[in-house]
């Protein structure tokens, strides 16, 4: 396989080579959610994250521009990789309860659409690094009857490193407004 | 079809039982909405929601949609949101800024004071059709208690401060910091439990008890070992503050109390806040603790998270949670605030994760027949309650169902007594 062939044209779809190792990147990531391998999972995120998941609320059309929480309002998650570490640990600790005995959960990760970044709009990334949209319906099953579908939208920038990609912004869209469910205790 | 049951036999509050059908019966449910919560200041909002004419926020009080909205004149005001033609809603965003909410059925529209300002095809109705008949239902009686709103459908409510008796002095230890008071992050926290509104509720109220199992893994990776608490912190002691109201607060009681987030603590001047509040407060429920105001209102102090607890059913209930902060604060320490809140409580914090997995796991199993009959134990202090001459009222230990028990014995009372809308019907 060569690596030295991606078409890297700034805001340019990706390769079709790219594509597939931007797909088998998020399989591997959804694999590793889904089997609460958290700690594995930190690996393919990005030292100077930004990880943000803004709750949504209901506008009046004529307000829809503000449908989405700004920067610095009400988020589910707005994490850095040290806070995620940090809740990595609790739930590595042995007395998580909400997730013990743990749930199940299936991250399905579809739509995806890689293209290269445009540095004039991303500053410290290259056209190397690829700007994916992608969709995802994440399914949790709870003790017996619980039942929980989480479907939304993440916006990713993943930069290349020697070993591959990693997740260095995402902003995650869940297509809710009350959250339909008693607690998030995974991570998108 | 309205029975009203004589809930006496499932409170003993002298005794420290319950009976758990006072989580799981519908017509129970249904007279909790008649008699506990159509009669009662509820809360609907902060102040800082409203900042111009014709912003306005929907909420629910009991199951009752209503917008809370600032009128032309700067004044707050509440109503039923229902179209008074056919009942559906009026507005249907959770907040914004408006001259009029028109209703989308049949486009009957009312202005900011509830008003109904156009009907069309007006000239169809009888010559009797008076629009001022016809406005949107007012709350009657809304209030405000440092920057927090309170409304309630009561005609002839006991003010709010008078009913907030000695819980206005813990609450200010959260709310009256300086001068300048408090304001809201942007956005609302907005999630749903299986689980009666009550378990969250009693629990602000009652119980510092559960945070040491509860929230173990918590407090494990907060400490600065990251190896689990010290026991200075598990062997904490502290007071319970149990209101005669049903209100409830309780807080570690330390000369060394402190905010949690490190760039809120950094900036606090703890020695201003002695003068203003005194050590009592500074030492207590300044900063850790929990609290319930009478009936579904309660906040954590340390986090700036307050919260209402909206009833959706016996078994269901709707959380939305605010984060405040000073106003005064600089903007880092107002971010910090708030990410310390949403990493900890709101529905992904690791305190709140394992709060809404133990209310669920209480209601789930609550409704069968033999479980049903068998009483709670609410026995932790029993006959602890004292004044202690520090802090006001009847106060009891951190660990302790005093407030718990003082909460359903109010809960008790209002559901045996006939509220204002019943006449004297029993």
């Amino acid at each position: 396989m060569t690596t030295t062939n991606h078409s890297t044209v700034a805001g340019g779809l990706a390769s079709l080579q790219t594509h597939f190792e931007v797909q088998q990147f998020y399989y591997r990531e959804a694999e590793l959610l889904d089997d609460g391998r958290y700690a594995d999972w930190l690996t393919l995120l990005a030292d100077d994250l930004d990880y943000w998941m803004p709750t949504r609320t209901n506008r009046l059309r004529r307000q829809q521009a503000l449908a989405t929480a700004a920067r610095g309002e009400a988020a589910f998650y707005d994490e850095s990789k040290e806070s995620l570490a940090w809740r990595i640990r609790r739930f590595d600790s042995g007395m998580a309860w909400a997730e013990d005995p743990p749930s199940r959960t299936r991250h399905l990760v579809t739509n995806v659409v890689a293209r290269h970044v445009d540095p004039d709009d991303n500053a410290g990334f290259a056209a190397d690094d690829l700007a994916v949209r992608s969709a995802f319906i994440v399914y949790r099953n709870r003790l017996e009857r619980e039942e929980n579908i989480f479907a939304g939208s993440r916006d990713d920038i993943l930069r290349r490193s020697d070993e591959g990609f990693q997740v260095a912004r995402r902003v995650i869209l869940l297509d809710q407004n009350v959250l339909l469910s008693k607690n998030i205790s995974t991570f998108f | 079809m309205r029975r009203n049951i004589d809930v006496s036999g499932l409170v003993d509050h002298e005794g420290g039982l319950l009976d758990r059908a006072v989580f799981t019966d519908h017509s129970i449910y249904a007279q909790e909405m008649r008699r506990v919560f159509a009669p009662s200041w509820l809360f609907l909002a902060h102040t800082d929601q409203f900042k111009k004419p014709g912003d306005f926020f929907a909420t629910f009080m009991g199951e009752d949609p209503v917008l809370v909205t600032l009128t032309r004149e700067k004044k707050l005001k509440a109503f039923l949101n229902s179209c008074r033609h056919r009942g559906a809603r009026v507005c249907r965003a959770d907040f914004g800024q408006t001259r009029n909410f028109t209703c989308s059925y049949h486009g009957w529209s009312y202005d900011l004071d509830g008003k109904l300002v156009s009907v069309p095809n007006e000239a169809g109705y009888p010559e009797s059709f008076e629009r001022d008949d016809w406005g949107l239902v007012e709350v009657p009686h809304i209030e405000t208690y440092n920057g927090l709103i309170f409304g309630t459908w009561n005609p002839s409510p006991i003010p709010l401060r008078e009913s907030l008796g000695d819980m206005a002095w813990y609450m200010d230890a959260m709310l009256d910091h300086d001068d300048d008071g408090t304001e809201v992050v942007g956005g609302i926290h907005k999630w749903v439990l299986d689980g009666n509104w009550k378990l969250a509720a009693e629990q602000f109220a009652t119980d510092w008890y559960h945070v040491n199992m509860s929230h173990a893994s918590a407090l494990m990776v907060m400490s600065p070992t990251g190896k689990g608490p010290r026991d200075e912190i598990v062997h904490r002691t502290g007071r319970q503050y149990v209101d005669p109201n049903g209100h409830g607060a309780g807080f570690p009681v330390h000369t060394k109390n402190r905010f949690d987030a490190k760039t809120v603590h950094d900036h606090t001047d703890y020695t201003a806040l002695r003068e203003r509040l005194g050590d009592a407060r500074v030492e207590g429920p300044l900063t850790n603790g929990h609290a319930t105001v009478f009936p579904n209102f309660s906040y954590l102090p340390v986090n700036g998270s307050i919260r209402i607890w909206h009833p959706k059913g016996p078994d269901k209930m709707e959380v939305w949670a605010w984060t405040i902060v000073d106003k005064c604060w600089p903007d880092e320490v107002k971010q910090a605030q708030r990410l310390y809140n949403l990493r900890t409580f709101g529905p992904s914090g690791i305190f709140e994760q394992d709060d809404g997995e133990n209310w669920s796991e209480c209601q789930a199993i609550a409704a069968g027949f033999i479980t049903n009959g068998v009483a709670l134990n609410y026995q932790m202090g029993l006959g602890s309650e004292r004044e202690d001459g520090r802090y006001p009222g009847t106060t009891s230990e951190l660990y302790s169902d005093a407030a718990g028990r003082s909460f359903y014995a109010r809960w008790r009372t209002l559901m045996n007594t006939p509220a204002w809308h019943e006449g004297d019907a029993r």
